[in-house]
């Protein structure tokens, strides 16, 4: 009977956007109401998922999908003291979200392992953080620094810029290497990028090395200084749209068929005239563009970074976000990325804080050790297994795309035909 | 400046030999796995750093029963080293079964065993933290002295141009036991029947198995084999350097692959030999790296070299300095 | 007008020779077949041509132009495309796409233009798209367009490699055993389909081949290989009655008794 029901629902699409609204206006003004829940939070994004799965028009979709994150979401959260962390929260998970994406057109369609991205998200990092703060001066012979916080702007594209020619630089080299070979050197470079930054304080002084760049200017937008996380999630919101267009318009593109097309059978590729090495250099510039955009965003938002936030462990978190979700299924990877984080930053705390609460008032006993908030890697090495084992294809596994067979034979017959002999269109060429 | 480097030698010869004869024997826990499965089993570092910790765990069990005062140190490290790598072979074969067994079942592509033995490593990693941190309330864990003896190899009254270097006893400890398993590996390897059935395994893994060869024992075998190795060298890192924590798998595993690549992947004695050798050119960049720059660059760039190292010779010379080239058949 | 010459080529791996000393003219919109037993070298051949492989010596001139040192996509790029003997397709795409990227090197569309939303690129899209249905009509694979290329059947999947070499409009089409694991009535469509490919697409074709019923139906030429050397050429009838060939596939008694 549920069976019968759900399958008339499927159906129904008034039903389903009465139900939807409903959903909605419920977890808006739960969350608004209690306004420091974390769960009326989380169930209020769940509706972005519910949003995914409903039949409608996919611009309808777009459209309510933007209306929650960019209004409701925020003006629900606004009203407790949580405000801020949600926020912060939400802009994390924009810039992993845009930084996965990225990740997946080197892994997910042009299958290419890369265990050191999180070397581009440090490029787009530093290349603002050295600028925006009083760090050029150890080295720039001309200008003064920090420049001013308007200039933040052209930072985005700058970083994606910077980062594309470091996934060109590292590219050219790696992509001698294959399969197995690949993930490790790229593993190799993104340590040496690390260490390096992190060292980088002598004989001229870069990076400031270990000490990390302190006091980066803030963005400033109309004389605006940007220093909440409330306002980052907008910056963030912007790059992450853009992120998804470029993703989305690619994947089914010419040049997005041939990163499958060598992912799957290189050696055929070739010979359908696809250039193996401009092929792969692409999905490295551009994937790690996107990490590029993110760094400047996150260098400012944190107006303190150092060496340390680029760690291997971040580069396999990126990757836990693109298995997770589902290796070359952009919906799957926004959905693996927001799991990650949210779980990442807010659950885990969140019980971390509720145990450590119990343990103070004596209720229950749990050691330090145990610390859910700690066991970050634990965590995220079990859901790789377990993804790798048993659903290797992710949470949302990538789907072909389905052309319109019907539409397409109407057209085939429509036109003069030169591989069939048809005695309609006489005269076509031969 | 060159009679300076020249001076330290003999001390960077003996700090690199240490360093190299432990790489030398992870490295070998990469190449069998990737001679037989072509697998980087990035668990490998971390089963080495779990034997280092269940050596660890002994040694302070042993001393809190007072075991210690009883019995030489050395029938002590090898009761240790015994059990760490007992352990730690039980812990590859049972990683293989658990993990990268059913994937081969399925024909699962190479990328997800990659990514599956990643996952395994940070599993190893955050397991051996918190039982540590419950035990000890600290993940950093100070073994308690063993081997301390210092000597003088007295080079300069030969050479006049060389410093004397100092070591350890345990330096000693570490050659013997190293030489000592490499030499039963390659023994085994290359004379014993399960040896023979291992290099049948790891050429055509379809052959062997018409050949009657019972395919996963052998990978079973080998595992165990790796991992056992790893675990004791573990032990060996932990008298030698005293201090460990979970973490310090994951570079010195990279290093110890890059000893293997160097070596020719799949080739025992090419993974001993580049391990020695990484060992040695690591310890002379470390000594060297701020007089050669001119104190533009320190002791903190060490690890750029061996990954320099790596990836100049993955990308000019994969097949090692000991390997034959392949050529992909189309 | 020979459209490809084959000049003295010769293959080493190693201590091995794959192929030595091998040269050959192809006519233009002929058939040609290269045959000969296991291990002769034929496939080493198709894949000098097709610069997977660097001769070691030698030299493959298409219209005059030398081939060597290109890289394999050049070589599509100069017409020359071809099928696998163990099937090569980009299984986990679907049929249509497939063939859409076998078109790869004639659409002009750029990256960037595809992210500027410009009209002509998304034309050019859509008449790809006409197009790659018509080749799948053409090939008999129309019914299978959104399936995915890995689950199509044996037979399927080997025209499929037909019709994604022929969308990138080949000037010579290399075919590496069409026919193996094929049973008779689809060895015989194939058979049709390639004769159909010669004059309706204006296609030269070389192909490896053991089905030899096959190969005397449809070659105008053939190369007989054996041990990496050339031991024969000629029409149909001159190969069908050549001692050495029948040596060649059947050892040296056989032909003696016969």
């Amino acid at each position: 009977m549920i069976k019968t029901w759900f399958e008339k629902f499927a159906d129904n699409t008034t039903g389903q956007i009465i139900f939807f609204a409903a959903y909605v206006v419920l977890t808006t003004l739960g969350l608004f109401l209690l306004s420091d829940s974390v769960t009326a939070f989380l169930i209020l994004l769940l509706s972005l998922l519910i949003l995914y799965y409903l039949k409608l028009n996919i611009k309808i979709k777009w459209a309510l999908g933007l209306l929650i994150i960019a209004v409701l979401v925020p003006f629900a959260a606004s009203q407790g003291s949580s405000y801020q962390s949600f926020m912060d929260v939400g802009t994390l998970v924009l810039i992993y979200v845009a930084m996965s994406l990225g990740l997946n057109i080197v892994v997910g369609f042009a299958g290419l392992l890369d265990l050191g991205f999180i070397a581009f998200f440090a490029v787009g990092a530093y290349t603002y953080a050295i600028f925006g703060s009083t760090q050029a001066n150890h080295f720039m012979p001309f200008g003064h620094y920090p420049l001013p916080g308007d200039t933040f702007w052209l930072f985005i594209p700058i970083g994606a810029i910077i980062a594309a020619i470091f996934g060109i630089l590292l590219g050219i080299p790696v992509l001698r290497v294959k399969g197995d070979y690949l993930a490790i050197v790229t593993l190799g470079f993104g340590e040496i990028i690390r260490i390096v930054l992190n060292n980088m304080n002598k004989p001229i002084n870069i990076t400031n090395g270990p000490m990390g760049i302190p006091s980066i200017e803030p963005p400033r937008l109309f004389g605006i200084a940007i220093q909440n996380a409330s306002q980052f999630y907008y910056i963030a919101l912007v790059i992450f749209l853009f992120a998804i267009y470029i993703a989305t318009r690619l994947e089914h593109s010419k040049l997005g068929r041939a990163w499958k097309a060598v992912r799957d059978n290189e050696i055929a590729a070739q010979a359908m005239g696809i250039p193996l090495v401009k092929t792969k250099l692409a999905a490295f510039a551009i994937g790690a563009s996107f990490s590029g955009m993110m760094g400047s965003v996150f260098a400012a938002k944190q107006m303190y970074i150092d060496a340390s936030s680029f760690t291997y462990l971040e580069s396999t978190i990126v990757l836990v976000m693109v298995i997770l979700g589902g290796m070359g299924s952009i919906p799957g990877v926004i959905l693996g990325a927001a799991v990650v984080i949210i779980l990442n930053n807010q659950v885990l705390t969140d019980i971390s804080n509720t145990l450590t609460q119990l343990s103070a008032s004596g209720v229950i006993s749990v050691p330090d050790a145990l610390s859910p908030a700690k066991m970050q890697r634990f965590i995220f090495g079990i859901l790789l297994v377990v993804f790798a084992l048993y659903r290797t294809k992710g949470l949302i596994p990538h789907k072909n795309r389905v052309f319109n067979v019907s539409k397409l034979k109407r057209e085939a017959a429509a036109e003069k035909n030169k591989y069939k002999d048809d005695p309609e269109v006489e005269g076509s060429e031969s | 400046m060159l009679q300076q480097i020249i001076q330290t030698l003999p001390q960077v010869l003996v700090d690199g030999l240490t360093l190299g004869f432990i790489y030398a024997v992870v490295a070998i826990g990469y190449t069998m796995v990737y001679g037989i499965l072509e697998l980087i089993n990035f668990a490998h570092g971390d089963i080495f750093m779990t034997g280092s910790f269940v050596g660890a765990g002994m040694l302070f069990f042993l001393l809190s029963i007072g075991f210690m005062s009883s019995v030489p140190s050395l029938i002590l490290f090898i009761i240790i080293i015994l059990v760490a790598a007992i352990v730690t072979g039980v812990l590859g074969v049972g990683i293989e079964r658990v993990a990268y067994r059913p994937l081969r079942r399925k024909n699962a592509p190479k990328l997800i065993a990659l990514i599956t033995s990643i996952g395994i490593s940070f599993i190893l990693e955050d397991a051996v933290r918190f039982i540590a941190e419950l035990k000890t309330g600290n993940y950093i864990l100070t073994a308690p002295p063993m081997f301390q003896h210092r000597f003088v190899l007295n080079v300069h009254s030969v050479f006049p141009f060389f410093n004397n270097a100092t070591f350890q006893s345990s330096f000693l400890v570490v050659s013997i036991v190293t030489i000592i398993m490499l030499i039963s590996l390659d023994i085994f390897v290359n004379r014993t029947k399960w040896g023979m059935a291992m290099r049948a395994v790891a050429q055509d893994r379809e052959t062997a198995s018409l050949m009657s060869i019972n395919v996963n024992r052998v990978i079973s075998v080998t595992f165990f084999i790796g991992s056992a190795l790893g675990g004791a060298t573990g032990v060996l890192f932990l008298i030698q350097y005293g201090t460990i924590d979970p973490y310090i798998g994951f570079i010195l595993g990279i290093k110890a692959f890059t000893a293997a690549v160097l070596g020719g992947i799949g080739n025992i004695r090419g993974a001993m030999f580049g391990g020695i050798l990484l060992g040695v050119l690591e310890m002379f960049a470390a000594a060297n790296l701020s007089i050669i720059t001119n104190n533009a660059m320190d002791s903190g760039y060490k690890d750029v070299f061996a990954f320099i190292i790596l990836i100049l010779v993955l990308i000019f010379k994969p097949e090692g300095l000991f390997g034959k080239a392949a050529v992909e058949k189309v | 007008m020979n459209i490809l010459e084959i000049k003295n080529l010769t293959k080493k791996f190693g201590g091995l020779t794959a192929t030595s000393d091998i040269s050959m003219s192809v006519e233009k919109n002929s058939i040609t077949a290269v045959i000969g037993p296991n291990g002769a070298g034929k496939t080493t051949f198709f894949n000098m041509i097709t610069a997977v492989y660097k001769p070691t010596s030698g030299d493959i001139l298409l219209n005059g132009k030398s081939l060597v040192g290109l890289k394999p996509h050049q070589v599509c790029h100069f017409g020359i495309t071809r099928t696998f003997q163990n099937i090569r397709l980009f299984s986990e795409q679907t049929v249509l796409e497939n063939v859409l990227v076998g078109m790869h090197q004639r659409l002009k569309s750029h990256w960037v233009g595809t992210l500027l939303h410009l009209p002509a690129i998304t034309r050019e899209e859509e008449q790809a798209k006409v197009e790659a249905y018509k080749i799948l009509e053409y090939v008999g694979l129309e019914d299978f367009v959104n399936e995915s290329a890995g689950n199509l059947p044996y037979g399927a999947q080997r025209r499929l490699e037909i019709a994604r070499a022929i969308a990138s409009q080949p000037k010579i089409l290399l075919l590496d055993e069409p026919a193996a694991g094929m049973n008779p009535k689809e060895t015989k469509s194939l058979t049709d389909l390639i004769h159909d490919m010669r004059t309706r697409l204006n296609v030269t074709i070389i192909l490896i081949e053991h089905d030899m019923k096959l190969v005397m139906e449809i070659s105008d030429y053939i190369y007989v290989l054996d041990h990496g050397e050339l031991i024969a050429s000629g029409k149909p009838d001159d190969i069908r009655n050549n001692k050495r060939v029948i040596e060649a596939y059947l050892g040296k008694e056989a032909s003696s008794l016969g």
